[in-house]
């Protein structure tokens, strides 16, 4: 049945009415005197002590210093790495997981060249479709897949980069921080980071900087440490203490002094409050997700923002990289002129995703070559009653 | 089931990618080169005693995702061939087609205007004709009438004036089969004379 809007149209209009700077004037009035106000110095003591339970960016000189773009390199090698996936069928006998990476290789000024390719890369051994916990097995679901897909594009930049002349830059789509290893069976962290970071380390070896491009990130990491530079505990109690202000509002009815910060993330306060110019980048701020203290200290994760022209982005580059001026400012540079290319995100990116992206009938022909040589081994077989229900609609 | 070099000794200019029984659609092995329109080309056949002919009817350069249209790349610092200097992977997500009417196929040693019973092979070659094929296959221009009937992407008298005109090019004989050629179309369409002075309109203003 197609959705019936009249009956939608109500909480969309009230919804829409919360998210309307009107509504919530004087809290962004707090937070533009908050920045134009920011004491760094403040800030890193109260960080030092605080006990927060979110995400927060650290740096160690000013939270609010901004830098003008770069000059993009006359001539620059750019790859980039994007990944696509067909999971495992709950409702076929057949149990395999395919993944298609796209990579590109763009090359620009004296002799500019491309090349653009796919790699698809079918699994269904034990070993691929299980993982073996301490106690247990545990089964591969999407956030494990997606996860060893994240390291499948890094490995393919890897390669894509090898033995490379001109100044370059690996761009991969998404997060370089895998945050979601943190709440996982310690056995899968240890089948899933080793690889992951020996292929962060290659780049470094090579002296090669490797970057995750987030467009229009929802990451709120400066917000976070904006709530904590305006937090009341530390004249009350000597420091921020997420943990009791919590216990408060809980038995008390106490309301945090920081809810007066409206939540937006920080691509907001980028672009609205602290006024980030096109082509501007942010400081650098490492991040403190708790995944990346199993990273080594030169490959902990730090992340920058620029202004695109277009939109906010994120980039994620390992400690290496940010403490290489030439290299960091090379992100910067190439990672704009990428987006100016692609009328607002980077074009290597986006031939990526297209050389990735798996249409319908792609599956459908996977599914029926699958089905097809099955039965050429005399097994039929048949789809569960739900998933027939769906494919065959009647009525 | 390669076809001997006798036979299509021309280099190739792209590949079919869509046929049937009245023409076939090649992609371009380069972006933007194509035979031009009116020009005579060739694939060969299954076999080594055969090839088609046609004529080029229609060409376009676009996305090769046809769902991907193309779309301003330049402005006041940027134009014409720059673009593709400064957009690399454009050579890779384009290509040039070019739609070929087949008119006629060489069985043995004869050329016979007519269609072939069978379609152009899918993914052969297209070859262009060198100067003595053409003057082969257009010695008896009946072909035209055939022509004249095209239904396609351009009207059937542009196709016909182009073609005059490039193979007089191609002949370079002070106009000698040209003049011949008109004659014979004055005959076939004398009872269209606008469409007649269409054609001729096109071919030689002077």
């Amino acid at each position: 049945m197609t959705l019936d809007l009249a009956r939608v149209v109500t909480s969309i209009s009230e919804m829409v009415a919360t998210v309307s700077p009107e509504h919530d004037r004087h809290r962004f009035d707090a937070l533009r005197h908050l920045w134009e106000t920011l004491d760094s110095n403040d800030v890193n003591d109260r960080l030092d002590q605080a006990s927060t339970s979110f995400l927060l960016a650290r740096q160690p000189a000013n939270y609010r210093s901004r830098f003008p773009l770069p000059t993009v390199p006359e001539s620059y090698a750019v790859v980039a790495t994007d990944g696509s996936m067909i999971l495992p069928d709950r409702h076929s006998p057949a149990r395999f997981y395919l993944t298609n990476i796209g990579k590109v290789y763009l090359r620009y000024g004296a002799d500019p060249f491309a090349d653009l390719s796919a790699d698809p890369d079918m699994r269904f051994g034990e070993d691929d479709l299980w993982i073996n916990g301490d106690s247990r097995r545990v089964p591969v679901n999407e956030v494990i897949l997606g996860l060893r897909r994240a390291t499948a594009e890094l490995l393919a930049a890897v390669e894509l980069l090898e033995g490379e002349p001109l100044p370059s830059v690996a761009l991969v789509d998404g997060t370089l921080i895998l945050w979601s290893l943190v709440s996982l069976d310690p056995a899968i962290t240890d089948s899933i980071l080793p690889d992951f970071l020996a292929a962060l380390r290659i780049f470094k070896q090579r002296r090669q900087p490797v970057a995750g491009y987030i467009s229009a990130p929802n990451a709120a990491d400066l917000m976070n440490t904006l709530r904590v530079a305006i937090c009341d505990y530390p004249q009350r109690t000597g420091r921020v203490d997420c943990n009791d202000c919590w216990r408060r509002t809980m038995t008390e009815g106490h309301t945090p002094f920081c809810d007066i910060l409206p939540g937006v993330p920080d691509r907001y306060l980028l672009t609205d409050i602290a006024n980030l110019c096109p082509g501007e980048r942010s400081q650098v701020f490492d991040s403190d997700s708790s995944i990346l203290n199993r990273y080594g200290a030169d490959l902990r994760i730090c992340f920058f923002y620029v202004n695109t022209g277009r939109e906010i982005a994120r980039l994620e580059i390992p400690r290496w990289v940010a403490n290489d001026a030439e290299l960091l400012d090379r992100v910067h540079s190439i990672a704009w002129d990428q987006s100016q290319l692609g009328r607002g995100y980077p074009v290597a990116l986006q031939e990526a995703h297209e050389q990735a992206v798996l249409s319908l009938a792609d599956r459908r022909l996977v599914e029926e070559t699958v089905e097809r040589q099955l039965a050429s081994q005399g097994i039929v077989f048949t789809r569960t009653g739900k998933d027939g229900s769906k494919r065959g609609r009647f009525v | 089931m390669a076809v001997s070099s006798s036979a299509i000794s021309s280099p190739r200019l792209g590949e079919v990618i869509e046929t049937s029984t009245t023409g076939f659609l090649a992609e371009s092995d380069q972006l933007h080169r194509l035979p031009e329109l009116g020009a005579l080309v060739c694939v060969g056949g299954l076999d080594d005693s055969r090839a088609y002919y046609g004529v080029v009817s229609h060409g376009a350069t676009g996305g090769l995702d046809t769902s991907r249209k193309a779309v301003r790349r330049g402005g006041d610092h940027l134009s014409d061939a720059a673009i593709y200097d400064r957009h690399p992977e454009l050579e890779l997500v384009l290509r040039t087609v070019f739609n070929v009417a087949v008119i006629g196929y060489r069985d043995g040693p004869r050329f016979r205007h007519a269609l072939p019973a069978l379609p152009v092979p899918l993914h052969y070659s297209v070859h262009g004709c060198d100067r003595a094929t053409i003057a082969s296959f257009s010695a008896s221009p009946r072909y035209l009438a055939s022509l004249l009937s095209f239904h396609g992407e351009i009207m059937p008298e542009q196709l016909v004036a182009a073609h005059l005109r490039w193979v007089d090019n191609q002949l370079d004989d002070h106009h000698t089969w040209l003049t011949d050629a008109t004659r014979r179309l004055a005959r076939l369409m004398k009872r269209d004379y606008d469409r007649l002075a269409t054609i001729l309109e096109s071919i030689a203003p002077d």
